[in-house]
C-alpha cells in the first residue's frame, strides 16, 4: 500500500511537471512568434523606405521638364534622398527620412500649379505610386508600433512574463516619430 | 484586435455549438417521424450529420473558389487597377498581415465589397467596377480596411461554417416539408389502418415535426443574423483603427447607400459576406437581418471624434445607438489611437455619362477587350476578346488598324 | 455581345462618351437601351422613345435581341406613310437594331427623336456629309 501511494504521487508529480513543461513551451513558442512578427514589421519599414528611395529620380525626371522654375524644390528633394540614402543609423537615417518625407510634401503642393503636369499620364500613374509609397511607410510604422504594443503586453502579463523573463524576452521600443508635422500621414494631397 | 479574435473564436464556437444542434434534433425528428422508432431517429440524426459533413468538406477545400466564381470575380493584376492594389498593399501592412490577400473584380456596376478565404494566409478581397468608379482613394482604403478586418478577425471562416450549417438546416427542412406535402395523402391512408389512439398520436408527431422543420431555419437564420450583424459593427471598427481615419469609411458607405442599382451576381447564401447588403427595394426585406442599418453605421464613424481606436467606437456606438458594449471589454485596453487627417480630394465631379464609360472601361479590361483609337479620327474601339480578324476598320474614315495581340 | 445576323462578335464604338454596337461584317448597328438613355440624359424619354414606335407588319426576316434573344419587332419610323422604313426593336425595349443602310436612310429622312440628338450623334459616326446637307 505504501509503496503503491508512493508511486501515484511521484506519478502525479511527474504529470503535474510534465504539463508545466508542455505550458512553457506553448508559451514561449508563442513569444518567439510575436517576436518574429515584430521584426518582420520593422523590416517592411526599410523595405517601403527603399521603394521610395528607388521611385525619387524617376519622378523628378519626369517633373523636371514642366517645372523649369522649381530647381529649388528638385535640390532639396534630390539632396534629402542622398542624405537619406548615406545614413550610417537609424537616429542619422529617421531624421533624413522625415526631411524626405517633407520635400516631397512640398514638391506635391507646388504641383498643384502645373496643369500640363499633373494632365501627363505618366506623372498621374507616378504620382499614384509616391503617394501609396508614403502610405506605406506610414501604415508599416503603425503595423510596427501595434504588433510592439501587442508583444510587449505579452511580456509584461502574467503569466508569460515569466517565461518571457526566463528567456530573456526584452521589450521593444515604438517607432517613435521625430517631429509633430510628421504625426499624421504626409499629407500628399492630389 | 487580437483580443476580438479570442473573443470571436468562442462567440462562433456557441453560435456553431446551438445551431449543430438545432440540426441533429431535426435529423432525430424526421428520423424518427419516417422510421416510427427511436432507432430511426439516431438514423435520421446520422444521415443529417453526414449532410452536414459533406457540405463543410467541400466548402473548406474551395468554399472560397466557389463563392469567387457565383460572384463572377475575376482575379487581375496590379496593372488593371494599381490604386486598388497599392490600397489593398497598404491595408496589409497595416493589419501584419503575413501575405496580400489576392484581388479580384466583380463585373457589377452597382458598387459592393467582400472578403473571402479561411485564414489571413490565403484570404481573397473583391470588389465591384461600381465601387471603382464611385470611391476616391480615402473611401476605397475606408472598404479594404474593413474587409481586411473581417479577414484578421477570422469572420469569413465563420461565415463559411455558419453559412453551410445554415445551408444544411434549410435543406433538411425543405426536403422534409416538400415530401411531406406530396406524401400526406398516402400516408393518412395507410395510418387509418390502424387503431385511432395511434393514428392521433402519428398526427400529432408530424404537426410537431412540420412545426420544427419550419421554425429550425428560421431560427438557426436569426442566430446567424445575430452574429452576423455584430459582426459588421465590429469590421467597421477595425477598418476605422486601421486608417486610422473612419470618415473614408463612412464617405463610402454612405457612397454605396446612395446607389440604387441592385447587384445582380449577390444571392441570398453570400448576401452577408457583402460590406453592404447587396439587394434593394421588396427583396432586401428578407435579408434586412444581415446588416445593421448603413445609416446608422454611418452615424456612429462620423460620431468618433476624438481617436480611431475600438474604444473610441466602442463610445461613439453606445451615443449613437444607445445599446449596450458592442465590442468586447477585453479588446478595449488599449490607448486611444489618433485620428489621422483624409489626403485624398473627393472624387472629381463626373456626369452620369462619364461614370458609365469608366465603369464600363474597367469591366471591359477584366474582361480582356482590346482598347483602340482610330488612327486616321481617333474615334474609340473597343473589341471584344473573341472577335474574328486581326484587324478592324474605322467605320468612320476607314482606316485599318490592327489589334495589339 | 454577337450580331443577331452574322453571329459574331460585335466591336464597342465610343463618341462623346456614348456607346454604340457595331458588327464589322455586315455593318449593322445595335443602339443598346441604356445608351439611348445616356444620350437622351433621361430613363423616362428613353423609355418613351422606344415606344412611341409602331410595330409594322413586315416580310422581313425576324431577327433576334443580342441580348434576350426573343424575336424583335419591325417598327415604323418617320411619318412617310407610303415607304415606310422598318427597323428592329426589341420585345423587352432592350435596344433597337439597324440593318446596313437603315440607319442612313432613317438619318437622311430625319425624324427620329425631338431633340435631334440620335441623329446628331449618329451622323458624325458614319456620315460626315449630312453635317453640311441641308436639313
Amino acid at each position: 500500500m505504501a509503496i503503491g501511494a508512493g508511486l501515484i504521487g511521484m506519478l502525479v508529480v511527474l504529470g503535474i511537471l510534465v504539463l508545466l513543461a508542455l505550458f512553457v513551451v506553448g508559451i514561449y513558442n508563442a513569444l518567439v512568434r510575436l517576436r518574429n512578427q515584430v521584426d518582420n514589421a520593422w523590416s517592411q519599414i526599410d523595405v517601403q523606405l527603399k521603394r521610395r528611395h528607388d521611385l525619387i529620380p524617376n519622378l523628378v525626371e519626369t517633373a523636371r521638364g514642366y517645372m523649369q522654375h522649381e530647381r529649388g524644390t528638385f535640390e532639396a528633394i534630390t539632396e534629402a534622398r542622398s542624405r537619406a540614402m548615406g545614413a550610417h543609423n537609424v537616429a542619422e537615417a529617421s531624421k533624413a527620412e522625415g526631411a524626405l518625407t517633407e520635400a516631397l510634401s512640398k514638391f506635391m503642393l507646388v504641383v498643384e500649379n502645373y496643369p500640363d503636369l499633373k494632365a501627363n499620364q505618366n506623372f498621374l500613374s507616378l504620382q499614384e505610386t509616391l503617394t501609396s509609397t508614403e502610405n506605406k511607410i506610414a501604415f508599416a510604422r503603425q503595423g510596427y508600433n501595434d504588433q510592439v504594443l501587442f508583444y510587449n503586453n505579452k511580456i509584461q502579463m502574467f503569466p508569460s512574463n515569466i517565461v518571457a523573463g526566463m528567456f530573456n524576452f526584452a521589450k521593444r521600443d515604438y517607432f517613435e516619430i521625430q517631429n509633430e508635422a510628421e504625426r499624421s500621414v504626409p499629407k500628399v494631397s492630389f | 484586435m487580437w483580443e476580438l479574435i479570442r473573443v470571436n473564436k468562442r462567440n462562433s464556437v456557441i453560435l456553431l455549438a446551438a445551431m449543430g444542434s438545432v440540426l441533429l434534433l431535426l435529423g432525430f425528428t424526421l428520423g424518427y417521424l419516417f422510421g416510427g422508432a427511436p432507432q430511426a431517429g439516431w438514423f435520421g440524426m446520422l444521415i443529417a450529420a453526414g449532410i452536414w459533413l459533406f457540405m463543410m468538406l467541400i466548402s473548406l477545400s474551395s468554399g472560397d473558389q466557389i463563392l469567387l466564381s457565383s460572384a463572377k470575380a475575376v482575379p487581375v493584376t496590379a496593372d488593371v487597377h494599381p490604386m486598388l492594389f497599392n490600397v489593398v498593399e497598404e491595408m496589409t501592412l497595416a493589419a501584419n498581415l503575413p501575405k496580400t490577400p489576392k484581388v479580384y473584380i466583380i463585373n457589377d456596376p452597382a458598387p459592393n465589397a467582400f472578403a473571402a478565404g479561411r485564414s489571413p494566409d490565403s484570404a481573397s478581397i473583391a470588389v465591384t467596377a461600381g465601387l471603382l468608379g464611385k470611391l476616391n482613394r480615402d473611401e476605397l482604403q475606408g472598404v479594404v480596411a474593413h474587409e481586411m478586418s473581417h479577414i484578421i478577425h477570422r469572420d469569413i471562416l465563420f461565415v463559411t461554417l455558419a453559412g453551410v450549417m445554415l445551408g444544411s438546416i434549410v435543406l433538411i427542412s425543405e426536403i422534409f416539408l416538400r415530401s411531406m406535402f406530396y406524401s400526406s395523402l398516402g400516408s393518412r391512408r395507410r395510418y387509418s389502418s390502424r387503431s385511432s389512439n395511434e393514428g392521433l398520436a402519428q398526427i400529432v408527431m408530424i404537426v410537431v415535426a412540420v412545426l420544427f422543420a419550419i421554425l429550425a431555419p428560421i431560427f438557426a437564420q436569426l442566430l446567424y443574423f445575430a452574429l452576423s450583424r455584430k459582426r459588421e459593427y465590429l469590421a467597421d471598427a477595425g477598418g476605422a483603427r486601421l486608417t486610422r481615419y473612419p470618415e473614408g469609411l463612412a464617405s463610402a458607405l454612405e457612397k454605396i447607400a446612395g446607389s440604387t442599382v441592385t447587384m445582380e451576381t449577390a444571392n441570398k447564401v453570400t448576401a452577408p459576406m457583402y460590406i453592404a447588403n447587396p439587394f434593394r427595394g421588396p427583396k432586401a426585406m428578407h435579408l434586412y437581418g444581415t446588416h445593421p442599418p448603413i445609416e446608422e453605421r454611418i452615424r456612429i464613424l462620423r460620431n468618433m471624434s476624438h481617436g480611431a481606436g475600438y474604444i473610441n467606437y466602442e463610445k461613439s456606438y453606445e451615443e449613437v445607438t444607445k445599446r449596450s458594449p458592442v465590442v468586447p471589454a477585453s479588446a478595449l485596453k488599449e490607448e486611444e489611437v489618433a485620428i489621422r487627417q483624409g489626403a485624398a480630394p473627393s472624387k472629381p465631379e463626373q456626369t452620369t455619362r462619364q461614370q458609365a464609360r469608366q465603369v464600363g472601361d474597367l469591366m471591359r479590361t477584366v474582361s480582356a477587350f482590346a482598347f483602340l483609337a482610330c488612327g486616321g479620327c481617333g474615334l474609340k474601339m473597343k473589341i471584344p476578346p473573341n472577335y474574328k480578324g486581326a484587324a478592324v476598320s474605322c467605320p468612320r474614315c476607314g482606316q485599318k488598324s490592327t489589334l495589339p495581340q | 455581345m454577337d450580331c443577331p445576323i452574322c453571329k459574331t462578335a460585335m466591336i464597342v464604338l465610343e463618341l462623346e462618351e456614348v456607346e454604340i454596337d457595331y458588327c464589322t461584317q455586315c455593318a449593322g448597328i445595335w443602339l443598346d437601351a441604356g445608351e439611348l438613355e445616356l444620350l437622351l440624359d433621361n430613363a423616362d424619354r428613353a423609355d418613351s422613345l422606344l415606344r412611341s414606335f409602331t410595330v409594322a407588319k413586315a416580310d422581313e426576316k425576324k431577327r433576334k435581341c443580342p441580348i434576350c434573344l426573343k424575336k424583335m419587332e419591325k417598327v415604323r419610323v418617320g411619318s412617310d406613310e407610303d415607304r415606310p422604313e422598318l427597323i428592329d426593336r426589341c420585345p423587352k425595349n432592350h435596344g433597337l437594331w439597324f440593318d446596313r443602310g437603315e440607319l442612313q436612310e432613317v438619318l437622311r429622312r430625319g425624324h427620329f427623336d425631338d431633340a435631334g440628338r440620335i441623329r446628331r450623334l449618329l451622323g458624325d459616326l458614319f456620315f460626315s456629309e449630312p453635317k453640311n446637307s441641308p436639313q
